[in-house]
């Protein structure tokens, strides 16, 4: 059965559409990440315009974890302070990267710079949770006790405009989480991604956070700011399809609360592993596009 | 659509001597894009008058609305394959298809087929952004094309690539001749292909000579809830965008809802 789709102006084949959004929505809820990272390259594959792809799932990305919010709300998990601070950020990143976007259409570079972006940022994460993880499980398997925490002050600790996060049990300046929302803000509107990916590992090893609630607060950031990255992406460059986004969220949600209760029956450690492959994978995928010489030395530059 | 019609005004038969012509009609001369819209198939067929019964040859070309299309060359920096700056050539159709009873350069000659824009190396569209007039040695009006003797690389690659689209095509045994002066010719229109109103002119050729032509109009056009969207998209964004937001909220929300009471 196939769908046409008003923005795109493509026809897509609406159960495969329908079973991708359920797939990454299942992921998505299982490691707690927002999942675009992984739809959206398959929607470009797919022949969706990159620019419709990037802003549709940002809609998409909303959805499932405003889902995914309200289910970790209920087991407290959730630092809606810190998430809102972060989102400030978030919110003026989002600006900025829409602008940005705008520009790499214009000048015919967005696709490059995407998949520039997704060989770095996702090469270098994956790698390091990899390796990270990979630790840990080793050490577990030879029965040796965890590493402990270090409890080193972060570079960080004297800046000013400090706050009181009780949730997270913190007192810190808000500069770090802030800057943090600002630069995931820009990736959520270039690459259409969430960015929990960046922000999980970022929120423990640099803002030292509880494990407890990182997943949960970045979620809640997130979800604020994929919200407005689609608004924007909507009225700024009319790329929101919003038929894509809605077959995508209605597999999307299901899924993520089905992931989300999955997520409880594994070891944190062996999922960060899984994870960090497939967000390895991904990178090396998109990146590899960039040393191959292509088919045809030209191609139609996507509006 | 039967009530309404007023009897067809029956045009007089052309006499013997007023020479060969040419008529045509489309099975569809209005698309509808809807949501299960995956292409169109839509037959053109028509006739020949010739009482001579001269050899024949038809050309049926399609046009659809002009589409600028954006190229960019894949270059090689430091060993990564970059996007060149954007081309914009202006004036391309969206669609064009030429179909024909044999090969265009067995039909006709070269300057006919460049005049009537008939084949795919005769479509005329012109980069204008990429062109600046200069005075060169004293003479004034020089078309200079910053691309230079790249030109026809990219004029070739439009077609090229836009073949692979299945937007652009020719065919030089796509017009049949079914029986006795009647002949039949199929369009197929991708999924992609652009809304609009599309052209289509059918050529009458004998003994090399452009002796009859015909126009039809073709409307492809997004309907019911395909067009509703798409002009609330384009005409009100800040509000689709503000609904689109909202509905992600909500489905995200009663999601959570459903599963929490299961």
């Amino acid at each position: 059965m196939n769908l046409y789709l008003p923005i795109a102006e493509v026809s897509v084949n609406a159960p495969v559409l329908l079973a991708l959004g359920a797939l990454v929505g299942f992921i998505s809820g299982l490691f707690g990440i927002g999942g675009g990272f992984l739809m959206t390259p398959v929607l470009v594959f797919m022949g969706i315009p990159p620019s419709v792809a990037v802003a549709s799932e940002a809609g998409h990305v909303a959805a499932s974890s405003t889902s995914s919010v309200i289910a970790y709300r209920e087991r407290g998990a959730v630092d809606f302070r810190m998430g809102s601070v972060m989102a400030a950020g978030g919110a003026v990143g989002s600006f900025v990267g829409v602008e940005i976007f705008r520009l790499l259409r214009l000048l015919g570079q967005a696709d490059f710079v995407v998949s520039v972006s997704y060989l770095l940022l996702l090469g270098t994460v994956g790698a390091l949770m990899v390796n990270d993880s990979f630790r840990v499980i080793l050490r577990r398997r030879r029965g040796e006790p965890p590493k402990p925490e270090s409890h080193r002050r972060p570079a960080w600790h004297g800046l000013p405009l400090k706050m009181r996060f009780p949730r997270s049990r913190m007192y810190v300046s808000v500069i770090p989480p802030v800057a943090l929302g600002v630069g995931v803000g820009i990736l959520s509107a270039i690459m259409g991604v969430g960015g929990g990916f960046i922000l999980v590992p970022a929120m423990i090893y640099l803002l030292r956070m509880p494990a407890s609630v990182v997943v949960g607060t970045s979620l809640f950031q997130i979800a604020i700011t994929t919200c407005l990255v689609s608004f924007l992406q909507a009225g700024r460059n009319q790329t929101v399809d919003v038929v894509l986004s809605t077959v995508l969220l209605i597999g999307g949600v299901i899924g993520a609360q089905i992931g989300a209760r999955a997520s409880q029956r594994f070891r944190p450690d062996i999922l960060r592993a899984a994870l960090g492959i497939i967000v390895l994978l991904v990178g090396i995928r998109m990146g590899a596009g960039l040393f191959v010489t292509p088919p045809d030395p030209f191609a139609v530059a996507p509006s | 659509m039967i009530a309404a019609t007023p009897p067809p005004v029956i045009a007089p038969l052309v006499p013997a001597e007023a020479g060969p012509s040419v008529s045509a009609a489309l099975t569809d001369a209005q698309v509808s894009v809807t949501t299960r819209f995956t292409g169109a198939n839509i037959v053109l067929y028509g006739a020949v008058f010739d009482p001579q019964a001269r050899p024949s040859d038809v050309v049926v070309v399609v046009r659809g609305p002009v589409e600028p299309i954006r190229i960019v060359r894949k270059v090689r920096v430091a060993g990564v394959w970059m996007n060149s700056r954007p081309i914009v050539f202006e004036g391309a159709p969206g669609f064009y298809m030429a179909a024909s009873t044999r090969r265009l350069g067995e039909i006709t000659g070269f300057g006919t087929l460049r005049r009537l824009g008939l084949g795919l190396s005769h479509l005329t569209f012109a980069a204008p952004l990429e062109q600046r007039v200069e005075t060169r040695y004293g003479v004034a009006d020089v078309v200079v094309s910053r691309l230079g003797p790249e030109y026809p690389l990219y004029r070739r690659a439009v077609v090229r690539l836009q073949e692979r689209r299945a937007l652009y095509s020719a065919d030089s045994t796509a017009v049949r001749f079914v029986d006795r002066g009647l002949f039949r010719a199929e369009i197929d229109l991708p999924a992609e292909a652009p809304t609009g109103r599309y052209e289509a002119s059918i050529h009458l050729f004998q003994a090399g000579q452009a002796v009859s032509s015909r126009k039809l109009t073709l409307s492809v056009e997004k309907t019911g809830v395909e067009r509703w969207l798409y002009l609330f998209a384009h005409q009100r964004p800040w509000l689709y965008g503000a609904v689109s937001v909202l509905l992600a909220l909500v489905s995200g929300w009663a999601a959570a809802v459903a599963f929490r009471r299961s």
